[in-house]
């Protein structure tokens, strides 16, 4: 992990931990202001791999990868925008489902990481079994709106925790000579 | 490539070349040791850190991955491991930024390698062990770029090793055909099963190889040089084909003996230019004159399946000069330059050692700057009446200046 990313991994995790904070303290507006800033990173996102692919991955074996990456961003960013005006149960579903799709794509990534004898897929999975949970846990008490509310910033706090845990670990490189 | 053949072999190259056996060990250190100069090491030893050749796996960890940090790590890369073939390269289509990475990539007998060998010329036995260190790596990690860049240097699952079908020389079994008289080798292929475990061991009978983890971010340095493909292009008996990443998909063969065997006789060719037994040094020219009477004794070494060919290269050396050669010590010259005062450090082993490095790394880094390529960083030309380049070069400009005036 470069130093860049270990800023983006600190940045990104101490915003989903004000973003949890923000929820817990305004349970009434926070939701919509976690789906304008989610939307706003999503599509962010999203033009930056549109950028990294029209200028240079189009011309990589594979590079379609990184199209389809940046569509799905950015894609997604307008949905979530589009869904803010939305009810609150809507919009905590719709978050919930991505916090749920997102600990799925952690999990899938931690299995390809074991498969490759890596050593970091210990935390992934942590990460993503976490974020299941808590989707699992809110559809269960689905009818509590304040107690959805904590369970979705608890695991958004554990998440959130373990990012910034990772950006403070060491990662190794294979030595080329 | 590792210390088999930047050691060992580099000082067979040296003694076919007809360097004596003291030289031939000060230039295979030399070689060698391009893989242990890391800003740490010279650190310890009070050194100039700008001469770095090569940097650990704990600094490359925390490499910065900014437009300076990238400039860093390019200067030491290319300029040591993976030195561009064709600073002018045209892939017809890319952004500006693409092009200049796909111009990084790195291969045998270009313009830079003739710049890097005539560099070397007349000067110390430190500088000709960097121009082998830096040549032979041109045909060990061809097509590779010495710059963290996903869309030059990534690999994919199309990886297969070709293995020969059955032991070489056994012409009744071989799976051998013959046309004209020549005898075409069969493979087989087996697809070779990536792991990212940088701690676990390449497996050779069951094709497990460790590389990098692949990253989404162009600039990772899981990116950089050969990571992705692991050490493959470093074994001398590997042969493989995929697709690389600039590749357009076309299907590239990696034949690691052939190219070694190439990299061998260039090395004597350059070796000999250097003694002067050449009036000049041209690119695909290799010494077969030397080395042919050898040719099956190399060749068995390099196709012999192993992790690591040292013992076979130390005894084909040792049969060569009848002298023992010692097993390499990176520490050997630190203590000399440790100790020596500061204005005769330039003087010991490793001051000499230091000088050739950083003029190798003007040398590349200058070039790439001149062909409208900034991802080496800014240079300009250091015997301008003020410096003006970035603080890399101050230690060796002023070197220059003051054996200018002396």
């Amino acid at each position: 992990m470069s130093k860049f990313q270990r800023v983006q991994n600190i940045v990104i995790g101490l915003c989903m931990l004000i973003s949890a904070a923000v929820l817990i303290l305004l349970p009434e507006g926070g939701c919509l202001y976690i789906m304008l800033f989610l939307a706003a990173s999503l599509i962010l996102r999203g033009i930056s791999e549109l950028i990294y692919y029209f200028t240079m991955a189009k011309y990589m074996v594979g590079g379609k990868l990184i199209l389809f990456i940046g569509a799905v961003f950015f894609d997604f960013g307008f949905f979530t925008l589009s869904l803010s005006d939305e009810s609150k149960l809507f919009v905590l579903a719709y978050l919930l489902g991505f916090h749920a799709f997102a600990g799925l794509v952690n999990v899938l990534r931690a299995l390809e990481a074991k498969r490759y004898k890596s050593t970091s897929w210990r935390i992934n999975m942590a990460q993503g079994v976490a974020s299941i949970l808590t989707a699992l846990i809110c559809m269960i008490f689905y009818r509590n709106e304040t107690l959805l509310v904590y369970c979705y910033c608890a695991g958004m706090i554990y998440s959130a925790a373990l990012r910034i845990y990772s950006a403070f670990r060491r990662t190794a490189v294979v030595y080329i000579q | 490539m590792q210390i088999d053949f930047h050691y060992y072999a580099t000082y067979c190259a040296a003694f076919l070349a007809g360097y004596s056996h003291e030289e031939c060990l000060a230039i295979c250190y030399s070689a060698q040791f391009t893989d242990c100069c890391t800003r740490t090491l010279l650190s310890t030893i009070g050194g100039p850190s700008e001469a770095a050749t090569t940097q650990l796996q704990l600094e490359m960890m925390d490499a910065r991955t900014d437009l300076l940090g990238l400039q860093d790590i390019t200067r030491i890369w290319a300029s040591f491991h993976f030195l561009p073939r064709d600073l002018k390269a045209d892939p017809e289509k890319g952004s500006r930024i693409y092009k200049a990475k796909y111009r990084l990539i790195c291969g045998p007998n270009g313009d830079l390698l003739v710049k890097t060998v005539n560099l070397a010329k007349d000067k110390s036995l430190q500088a000709a062990g960097i121009a082998m260190h830096v040549l032979a790596d041109t045909w060990a990690h061809q097509y590779f770029a010495g710059t963290p860049s996903q869309v030059i240097n990534n690999t994919d699952y199309w990886f297969f090793e070709l293995l020969p079908a059955e032991a070489p020389g056994d012409d009744a079994d071989s799976g051998d055909s013959k046309e004209n008289g020549n005898t075409k080798r069969a493979f087989t292929e087996r697809r070779i099963t990536f792991r990212h475990n940088p701690t676990g061991k390449d497996d050779l009978d069951k094709g497990i190889y460790t590389s990098t983890v692949y990253q989404l971010e162009e600039n990772s340095v899981m990116s950089l040089g050969h990571g992705r493909a692991g050490h493959l292009p470093d074994y001398s008996f590997m042969r493989y084909k995929y697709l690389p990443a600039w590749g357009k998909y076309g299907e590239f063969i990696k034949d690691n003996p052939s190219d070694y065997y190439k990299a061998f006789s260039q090395m004597v060719y350059a070796l000999r230019y250097l003694r002067g037994d050449y009036e000049t040094f041209e690119t695909e020219h290799y010494d077969t004159e030397k080395v042919s009477p050898y040719e099956a004794e190399i060749k068995e070494i390099l196709e012999k399946r192993q992790l690591d060919s040292c013992a076979d290269w130390k005894a084909f050396g040792e049969k060569l000069s009848g002298c023992e050669i010692p097993d390499f010590n990176a520490n050997s010259y630190c203590a000399e330059y440790k100790q020596a005062p500061t204005d005769d450090k330039d003087d010991t082993f490793l001051g000499g050692y230091i000088d050739a490095a950083l003029a190798q790394k003007t040398m590349v880094t200058h070039q790439i700057y001149q062909s409208d390529n900034l991802l080496a960083g800014y240079s300009v030309e250091y015997n301008e009446s003020r410096f003006l380049g970035i603080r890399d070069f101050i230690h060796y400009i002023e070197n220059k200046r003051k054996k200018g005036k002396a």
